[in-house]
């Protein structure tokens, strides 16, 4: 497929350095890592938001920066979408004053009705955005990036604040949309179920480096899984086999087993799962522990402690494996977490991916 | 009381704009811009409120009287000095109403718009303005006020020379010191009606802006 960005540059802020090098058709690319691993600075700097040290940025052709010829355009010429995390719909103005907002052309009102329509959000023209439910600003502000119809879209987490069903239903319908208008597209999350339902192309990014692209395909091939998701070096990874016990399934390793989500795909034998580290949680000794949780309750010791900007990474010794967790600098304040402390944790079976060669995250 | 009535009103109607222009430029450099000797700049737009209005006359007085321009013009003791007068003690209120708004206005919706097509004047006109214009108006409703109602610093560089420069606060002490108590109140019920009605446009304006953020 041929380059519709092609982007090569780096930025170096206060001790963080990013850089970035990447390349996208007219596809869905999924820029996938860990907290502060760099993604929402990168999508800063292709939409203009923020000037790289130096590198080259070309758009279909265009020139957007170059530090060698000191190009830089400016985010108002540059044709890109750009979906903010909080989708900053401007509150003053109405939803179809918002996705009007980009249009210059004479029938701009029109337009921008046929895309609140596009979006299923007819009869809702005049409502401000704090009379809209989460999902209805999710579309409004979907549809005021496309509206200018650019000629790439960044998406920053759009869906992170939205619960389960809802944001499956927003996905499915942006993959729809995508094949539909076909605008390259470049969408940050830390979300698995993301990767598995839109990507086309995955760029796994760490520490401010991209570690690896990835033909999304490649993610569920039996022979490269392992190898791909350990290459996100992060989340814990299981090799082990579904089993039924009791009516239900459970993956299970020689030191231990995990309840999983009814039913699995597949049904039985070998598998590989992965629990990304914010789905882990560490448990109180003195207080009732949540249903969902308790069938997977296991006991471990920290081995590492790594404190971040607004995180906190934990390794835990548990079963013969090494635990990746993550949590909020201020969660969990009355348990003690230094090295060498036991700790119980858990993980919800809704929460476990079962890697096999069909995406099929838990439903 | 009515020459007095009518220069407070012509003393407003000079600062009112005058507030509104340089007020929403200094806060919004404030809010915005990063600049070499920023915090200098913002503990002098705030010294003014700290200083007795005396003090700052006297300041006043003395920078202006070495101006060769002004003291040619004699604009000293007269109505352009009672014009300007009020402006110092009043700037600040408004120069700090206009940054606290500004600043309470989300960089992404500004850097939506300009991820939408905005040039840097459009997207002031088009965001940035508007979610700032309740606490704008209500910092001039409070600067205006403070305007209205100044005495000190009128009386240093402008002097209370009725019909010229006794503004209404100055009418008021001239008619205690005559022992004309009846005019002085009558004087004062206008202004405090004033400073009430100023004060719940403020409330409104505060309101609006909350809704909107």
């Amino acid at each position: 497929m041929q380059s519709c960005l092609e982007a090569n540059f780096s930025k170096t802020l206060g001790n963080f350095h990013l850089n970035v090098s990447l390349y996208l058709g007219e596809e869905i690319g999924v820029l996938f890592g860990p907290s502060g691993a760099g993604k929402s600075l990168t999508l800063n700097v292709l939409a203009g938001l923020v000037k790289p040290d130096r590198g080259k940025i070309t758009l279909r052709g265009r020139i957007l920066y170059d530090s060698a010829s000191s190009v830089f355009l400016k985010p108002a010429a540059r044709k890109i979408g750009l979906v903010f995390q909080e989708l900053a719909l401007f509150p003053h103005l109405s939803a179809i004053e918002n996705v009007a907002y980009g249009l210059k052309e004479p029938n701009k009102w029109q337009l921008a009705k046929e895309w609140l329509d596009k979006m299923r959000l007819s009869g809702l023209y005049e409502r401000m955005p704090h009379q809209l439910s989460g999902g209805q600003k999710q579309r409004v502000a979907l549809a005021r990036a496309l509206a200018p119809k650019p000629d790439l879209l960044l998406l920053d987490e759009p869906f992170s604040a939205l619960e389960g069903p809802m944001r499956r239903a927003l996905r499915r319908e942006l993959k729809n949309l995508f094949l539909e208008i076909k605008i390259p597209t470049l969408y940050v999350t830390h979300d698995v179920e993301d990767v598995c339902s839109l990507a086309t192309k995955v760029f796994l990014i760490r520490d401010g480096s991209i570690t690896a692209t990835i033909d999304a395909n490649k993610l569920w091939d039996p022979q490269s899984q392992e190898n791909v998701w350990h290459s996100l070096g992060w989340g814990t990874l299981i090799q082990g086999e579904i089993i039924m016990e009791e009516g239900n399934h459970w993956f299970r390793w020689p030191e231990g087993k995990l309840k999983l989500l009814q039913p699995t795909s597949p049904a039985r034998g070998k598998a590989t799962v992965f629990i990304p580290p914010e789905h882990i949680k560490l448990l109180y000794p003195d207080l009732p522990v949540d249903p969902e949780l308790k069938p997977n309750a296991m006991e471990g010791k920290i081995i590492e402690r790594i404190e971040m900007n607004h995180l906190v990474r934990l390794y835990i010794h548990s079963a013969g494996i090494e635990w990746h967790t993550e949590h909020p600098k201020d969660s969990y304040s009355t348990l003690n977490l230094n090295e060498g402390q036991n700790v119980s944790f858990s993980v919800k079976p809704s929460m476990i991916y079962v890697l096999t060669e069909e995406c099929d995250p838990p439903k | 009381m009515r020459p007095s009535f009518i220069i407070s009103l012509k003393v407003l109607a000079v600062d009112v704009p005058i507030l509104f222009f340089i007020g929403t430029l200094m806060g919004w450099t404030l809010a915005k811009k990063q600049f070499k000797g920023r915090a200098i700049v913002d503990t002098l737009v705030v010294l003014p409120i700290v200083l007795p209005p005396s003090v700052l006359g006297l300041y006043l007085l003395m920078t202006l009287s070495h101006i060769p321009f002004i003291r040619e013009s004699r604009i000293l003791f007269s109505f352009p000095a009672a014009a300007l007068a009020p402006l110092f003690p009043s700037l600040p209120i408004m120069i700090q109403a206009a940054k606290s708004g500004f600043c309470s206005v989300d960089e992404r919706l500004e850097q939506a718009a300009r991820t939408l097509g905005d040039n840097e004047l459009k997207v002031f006109c088009r965001v940035t303005f508007p979610l700032t214009r309740s606490s704008l108006m209500a910092g001039l409703a409070l600067a205006s006020m403070r305007a209205l109602g100044d005495f000190g610093v009128t009386l240093m560089i402008a002097g209370n020379i009725p019909g010229r420069t006794q503004t209404l606060p100055l009418y008021i002490y001239s008619r205690v010191e005559a022992m004309k108590f009846f005019e002085a109140n009558l004087a004062a019920l206008l202004l405090t009606i004033l400073g009430i009605a100023s004060l719940s446009i403020v409330k409104k304006l505060e309101g609006k802006h909350a809704e909107l953020s």
